[in-house]
């Protein structure tokens, strides 16, 4: 069976070390998210996680959801653990108090989210779609839907969806056919059919709050006709309790690859009734404020499967006992020694390590910036932060989650057969990683979206978040010559992603199958430079806390500086390929006929 | 003859224009008007109406005078005092009121004391020849014409010239050509009849783009978008023309029109007293001048500005809103008609009524169509003319709607009989005269024109932002082509290519080069947009290299072996202004504004504005002793973005040469400047590169407390300190002193480094964004 211990020494040298998420406290309303209350949350969290989630994870992905006349069971155990979920208010934590939240940083809640989808993927998405929904309803809905839905949210009594994908359209919505009809009441009356639905349809909870798209007949064509409705699975009673059940009917669940326990549902809206969300035809607006925050989420997915999925390589490496070290015996105590000897099966956990923890350092800072970009006072910083963040995401979506997979089923490699048998638990991870390079824009979507919407963005703003601060740090790294090592190959790097920036921005602006060729490519290097850029900052810290005496962490900071060197050695050369790639053109992708294929 | 002295009678806004605008050309122009009453009873300047009218066009903006300086040729003067001085005037213009027995008592003044062989000329705007000349002699009406400018008769191109039966040729070719050349103007010829062509057909225009947006239940918003970027009938749209031009003056022009037009005139038909226009005139909302129009600009409670709109139906002004109609954005005029949503119906509804009134209108109003296009085009902005526009829909197709319809097809559209009114034929552009035959347009001597030379000809070398073109005699022509003529890489390399292709310039092909465009604007500078991109990405050495090749490519056109010649009309700003400064020589439009206004945008002049404003400044030989005041009037005029208004200023700016020339007709502007390429050529030796001697750190602090006194005046920003003190050290030379010999190279290294410090500051970079993001100048 698989192990998860939550990674709270290195979660806490990101947050206090790395990110100074101290300075959160000088937000107003994040006076009390001091380090030790945030400290004795992520305990709770990983009690959480490590004993309730956890336990139920494999179990649930060999039960699976169970459906029948449009009534749907979670697994073993779901119910119970949701149960303890509501009784600690993890619903709640990072959201508004005054729907009841607790106000903490949402960079907690980046922390919650990767525990989380390590412990148990499927789980974590039941609230995970609520959450989406809560921000969208409190972004664009009326103050009546916000105080009449949200509080029930927030303390997880009732859930959410969002219910975009229809049959015949995914990616390109402007298709859709769900309509919705205004009744007299000024409430509106929804038919269609939506697929796809994750939550859709369960046990979990009393009311299930749908975020339904569809189109008003008055409206535009194609995706500038769309509107958003909240359509409640029961509509409440004047006591806001569940009350008349709803047209809204869970037609079949989805027989899938992985995130077998939650359940996807094909959704039948049948002359329901429901509400407007933020202004007629502005639906896609109103959609974008939940699937930004989803795209980062699903981001945190990738990292969290990565994580579990590795700590179970780390054990079973050391454990399993397989011939020899070319270097000569290193057990001779014993019958052979642990595989992880092996060079080849040190790079595979290597990186692991490297990728993980960059990454972790890179999406809980993105987290910090959707604080600042609520809290902060200066406008300035508040649009500073939102275009970093609105940058960063499709890098963290595609990035995180291309690599969760890599990671998932390099650390399955680690147990050789034993890994392609389902009792070992590794297979899960690999299934359950895989959705979330598909769902959320699938990454090659992700591409489009950082070349074709966020780099031209007022002629580039939004690359000047990241690259100035980026410049201004290896700049001054450059002047600490023990630095060097990592600062020149991560400087070069930055200086490749430059490069193929003002190629992609003017190959782009002539000829748009160009940045469509390149975009995953760019998209690659853009997050290793990233996490490369995060490297450093950790080696910095690491090096300055080594010089002030340790505290009994030496081998945590001589293992970060490292599991650095490696990154910059091992992996960022990957820049250099991505880069040449990507230098050659779209000719040579696009030169065959249709017929040819 | 030729005209070497002229008088205005009328120092109303189109007399002292006019009379403003023959000083701007160099010619002494009396300027009378009448002795008021009040004068008259208590004594005082009897003069007062002319010179009050002098002093008011000193202060209005935009000047009617090109210089102050120009001012000083007009004479003023008044009609009981003065008549014996137009004893030797060549050219008597006549802008008295619309009154015939003003006029006609007028006249027989005049014909008491102007010489023989002087001409007369009405700027009437209404009133037929034949009514202006009852009661006049015969030698007054050999002499008179009709010479209708307008407003303001600076900057309107059109001028419309009548003659009468008994207006001697050459005295109407005289006027006709001072016009043409010599003010520069449009000449078009006109028959006498009511509001002659741009009036006539401008006023029907709006008329019924006004009616029908309210029949229609369009917005004002809606009528614009279509009248304006689909149809350019102009840019502003309709009703945004009407604040512009002065809702008062509609009824105005509407009822002069009335009074003269033939009974059936389709004017008539659609003809309205608008209850609206005639409630906001009352109100004093009479468009930009007044309060407000049917557009207005108001504070919000926070201070912010806003742009509202009037209701059509009910009057009431609202937050003016972009109008979403699908056919605001149709590719062409027949997607336009063709859109089926309230805008395509409008355009269509519009433009049959329009179309079809100035279709019928030839030959009453003009000889051949080419006159109505082009006074369309000159006299309302139009981009087409109407004619062009009935070709862009298909004679053939707008006949067939119209019989469809059950309207009538107009006169020139049967003569058309489903050809078009214009065709290419080879190099030539032919038009389809009155008689059905096609005959060639025909420009006057003198007059070059680019796209001529276009439709005939393959370009020598071209690029995505420039194009080479031979313009004959051995002098190639570089047309920029980029989008608003911005300046960059391929503009560069084009400059580079014409000098390979020319060389020594004695060897091949050509000997001259000269740098022309027929654009609006001549170049308002470099590509900002790419710039910034660079700079979000912190892409410096690119940036460097970006400002050094441009430096590089200017130097080598400044010290070509032949000669080069600019010839800018609009705007020539910051690059745009860089290369005039360095070309051989200028040619100028009169109507060029210059200058280098990069620190609008946080930067200095990079291309070797710096530099050569420098070297300019202190060869300057009527400047004061020392290189301070020398330096101090460069400093001054780049670090406060000051722009020449026109190519007399920009003299005075030293931006332009005593020996750069002026051209007052854009058309003519090409002739000129090849002539003067040529001219160069004949026995050209490429300038000696100066030694520079500059007082360094002393100078640069002169500059620095300056501007450190502007900014605790409250007259410079924050960031005006930083960008006017980085100036200040190049103009200065850096860490040089006055024994040492500077090179202009020295000097660019000077622009380049401060250039790039800047574009590292968070105050240029957004100042930069602000630009491109609202078009106008951040002050932070």
């Amino acid at each position: 069976m698989p192990m998860y211990k939550a990674p709270l020494e290195d979660i806490n040298f990101v947050l206090n070390d790395v990110l100074n998420a101290q300075s959160l406290t000088q937000l107003p309303g994040f006076e009390d998210a001091t380090p030790d209350l945030i400290q004795s949350v992520l305990e709770e969290a990983a009690k959480l996680c490590e004993n309730v989630l956890q336990p139920i994870n494999r179990s649930g992905h060999e039960e699976g959801c169970h459906y029948e006349n449009g009534v749907v069971r979670t697994p073993k155990g779901f119910k119970e653990a949701y149960d303890l979920y509501k009784e600690g208010g993890w619903q709640g934590m990072a959201f508004d108090p005054e729907y009841g939240g607790q106000g903490l940083p949402h960079t907690i809640g980046f922390v919650l989210e990767e525990l989380m989808c390590s412990s148990n993927m499927a789980f974590a998405m039941y609230p995970g779609l609520t959450h989406g929904a809560m921000n969208a309803i409190r972004a664009h809905a009326s103050d009546e839907l916000k105080a009449q839905y949200l509080p029930k949210m927030v303390s997880s009594e009732w859930s959410g969806t969002m219910c975009l994908t229809e049959p015949h359209c995914g990616t390109d919505l402007g298709l859709m056919k769900t309509k919705a009809v205004p009744s007299d009441d000024g409430s509106y009356r929804i038919t269609g059919t939506k697929i796809f639905i994750s939550a859709g349809e369960h046990d979990l909870t009393s009311n299930i709050i749908h975020l339904v798209l569809a189109k008003l007949p008055d409206g535009p064509p194609g995706i500038k006709g769309v509107s958003l409705f909240l359509v409640p699975k029961f509509l409440p009673n004047e006591n806001n309790e569940p009350g008349v059940r709803n047209g809204v009917m869970c037609g079949s669940i989805e027989h899938k690859m992985g995130i077998m326990a939650n359940a996807t549902c094909v959704m039948n809206f049948d002359d329901a009734k429901g509400w407007l969300v933020g202004e007629p035809h502005k639906g896609m607006r109103a959609m974008f404020t939940m699937m930004n925050a989803a795209r980062l989420g699903v981001g945190m997915q990738g990292l969290g499967v990565a994580s579990v999925a590795y700590q179970n390589a780390v054990v079973y490496a050391k454990d399993r006992l397989q011939g020899r070290a070319l270097s000569g015996t290193k057990a001779p105590d014993k019958a052979a020694d642990p595989i992880i000897v092996h060079p080849d099966v040190r790079k595979n956990l290597m990186q692991g390590k490297a990728f993980i923890e960059g990454a972790r350092a890179l999406g809980y800072w993105v987290g910090m910036m959707i604080d600042l970009v609520e809290k902060h006072p200066d406008p300035v910083a508040r649009q500073e932060a939102d275009d970093f963040v609105a940058l960063l995401t499709p890098v963290i979506k595609a990035y995180f989650t291309d690599m969760g997979y890599e990671i998932a089923t390099n650390s399955q490699q680690m147990y050789g057969g034993h890994g392609y048998i389902r009792e070992w638990g590794m297979e899960q991870f690999v299934r359950d990683a895989r959705i979330a390079m598909i769902y959320e824009g699938a990454n090659g979507i992700q591409a489009l979206d950082l070349v074709g919407r966020k780099m031209p963005q007022n002629l580039g703003r939004l690359l000047r978040r990241f690259f100035h601060p980026m410049q201004a740090e290896l700049e001054q790294s450059q002047e600490d010559p023990t630095l060097l090592e990592f600062v020149i190959p991560v400087a070069k790097a930055f200086g490749k992603l430059q490069q193929a920036t003002a190629v992609v921005a003017q190959k782009g602006m002539a000829r748009p199958d160009e940045a469509g060729a390149a975009s995953t490519d760019y998209l690659r290097i853009f997050g290793l430079v990233s996490v490369g850029w995060m490297w450093l900052k950790m080696v910095k810290v690491a090096q300055a806390k080594l010089a002030e005496g340790a505290d009994g962490k030496e081998a945590f900071y001589d293992a970060k500086i490292k599991t650095a060197r490696f990154f910059v050695e091992k992996m960022l050369p990957e820049v250099d390929f991505r880069f040449k790639s990507l230098m050659s053109g779209a000719k040579s992708m696009m030169d065959l006929d249709v017929e040819q294929f | 003859m030729t005209i070497k002295k002229a008088a205005v009678i009328g120092s109303g806004v189109m007399g002292s224009g006019i009379a403003a605008h023959i000083a701007n050309a160099g010619i002494p122009v009396y300027l009378l008007d009448i002795v008021p009453q009040a004068v008259k009873d208590n004594g005082g300047d009897r003069s007062v109406v002319a010179k009050t009218a002098i002093d008011k066009m000193l202060k209005t903006d935009p000047a009617p005078f090109m210089h102050k300086k120009a001012a000083s040729l007009v004479t003023p003067g008044n009609i009981e005092d003065d008549l014996e001085k137009l004893a030797d005037v060549d050219w008597i213009v006549e802008a008295v009121l619309e009154n015939p027995k003003v006029k006609h008592d007028l006249y027989q003044k005049l014909e008491a004391v102007r010489k023989d062989g002087s001409i007369v000329s009405s700027n009437t705007s209404t009133i037929p020849l034949n009514i202006l000349l009852e009661g006049q002699s015969e030698r007054f009406a050999t002499d008179f014409c009709i010479t209708h400018f307008f407003n303001p008769p600076r900057y309107m191109r059109l001028l419309e010239v009548v003659k009468g039966p008994k207006t001697r040729q050459d005295a109407f070719d005289t006027v006709s050509a001072f016009c043409d050349r010599v003010l520069g103007k449009g000449v078009v010829e006109c028959k006498d009849t009511p509001g002659f062509i741009a009036n006539r057909i401008g006023t029907y225009f709006m008329a019924v783009a006004v009616n029908e947006a309210i029949d229609g239940g369009l917005t004002v918003e809606e009528a614009d978008a279509i009248t304006g970027r689909p149809m350019g009938i102009p840019k502003t749209g309709t009703f945004g023309l009407i604040d512009l031009v002065g809702l008062d003056l509609m009824p105005l022009i509407s009822k002069s029109l009335l009074s003269t037009l033939p009974a059936d005139d389709d004017y008539r038909r659609i003809h309205r007293d608008n209850a609206l226009a005639n409630k906001m005139i009352a109100d004093g909302y009479t468009g930009r001048k007044g309060k407000g129009g049917f557009y207005r600009q108001t504070k919000a409670a926070d201070g912010r500005r806003v742009k509202e709109a009037i209701d059509l139906k009910t009057g009431v002004y609202r937050t003016s809103e972009k109008a979403t109609l699908a056919s605001a954005s149709a590719k062409n005029l027949k997607a336009l008609v063709e859109t089926a949503d309230a805008g395509g119906a409008y355009a269509w509804r519009v433009l049959s009524q329009a179309l079809s009134y100035a279709a019928d209108l030839v030959p009453q109003i003009a000889e051949q169509i080419t006159a109505v296009d082009e006074a369309m085009r000159l006299g309302y902005n139009w981009k087409s003319g109407p004619f062009e526009l009935i070709d862009q829909l298909g004679t053939g197709w707008f006949a067939e709607k119209l019989a469809a319809e059950g309207k009538a097809v107009p006169h020139m559209v049967k003569v058309a009989a489903g050809r078009p009114f214009y065709k290419v034929e080879g190099s030539k552009l032919l038009f389809l005269g009155t008689d059905g035959n096609y005959a060639e347009v025909k420009r006057p001597d003198g007059v070059l024109l680019l796209t001529d030379i276009k439709r005939g000809s393959k370009p020598v070398a071209k690029n995505g932002s420039a194009s080479l073109w031979d313009i004959g005699d051995g002098v190639l022509c570089l047309e920029f082509t980029s989008k608003m003529n911005a300046l960059d890489q391929d503009i560069m390399g084009m400059i580079r290519k014409a000098m390979g292709i020319i060389g020594d310039g004695k060897s091949g092909a050509y000997k001259a080069l000269v740098i022309h465009n027929e654009a609006q604007n001549f170049s308002v500078g470099a590509n900002l947009g790419l710039a910034l991109f660079a700079i979000n990405i912190g892409l410096w050495p690119q940036i460097e290299a970006t400002i050094a090749e441009g430096q590089n490519t200017y130097k080598a056109l400044k010290y070509a072996p032949f000669p080069t010649v600019a010839a800018p009309s609009g705007m020539a700003l910051g690059g745009g202004c860089e290369i005039l400064l360095h070309s051989s020589a200028v040619q100028a439009h009169a109507e060029t504004y210059s200058g280098l206004v990069e620190v609008g945008v946080g930067v200095l002049p990079g291309w070797g504005g710096c530099k050569e404003m420098v070297i300019r400044h202190l060869a300057n030989k009527r400047r004061p002793g020392g290189p301070m005041p020398a330096l101090s009037q460069a400093f001054e005029a780049i670090s406060t973005a000051k722009v020449a208004k026109s190519a007399f200023e920009a003299r005075d700016m030293l931006i332009l040469r005593p020996t750069d020339g002026i051209t007052f007709n854009k058309d003519r502007l090409l002739a000129d400047a090849k002539a003067k390429a040529l001219e160069l050529a004949a026995n050209y030796t490429p300038p000696q590169e100066p030694e520079i001697r500059l007082p360094g750190p002393t100078a640069a602090a002169a500059f620095s407390m300056a501007v450190d006194g502007f900014a605790q005046q409250g007259k410079a920003t924050p960031h005006d300190v930083v960008v006017s003190k980085a100036i200040g050290f190049v103009l200065s030379g850096g860490n040089t002193d006055i024994t040492q010999v500077m090179t202009e190279d020295d000097l660019l290294t000077l622009e380049r480094e401060g250039f790039l410090a800047l574009t590292k500051t968070n105050g240029t970079i957004n100042r930069i964004e602000h630009m491109l993001e609202t078009g106008k100048p951040l002050r932070n």
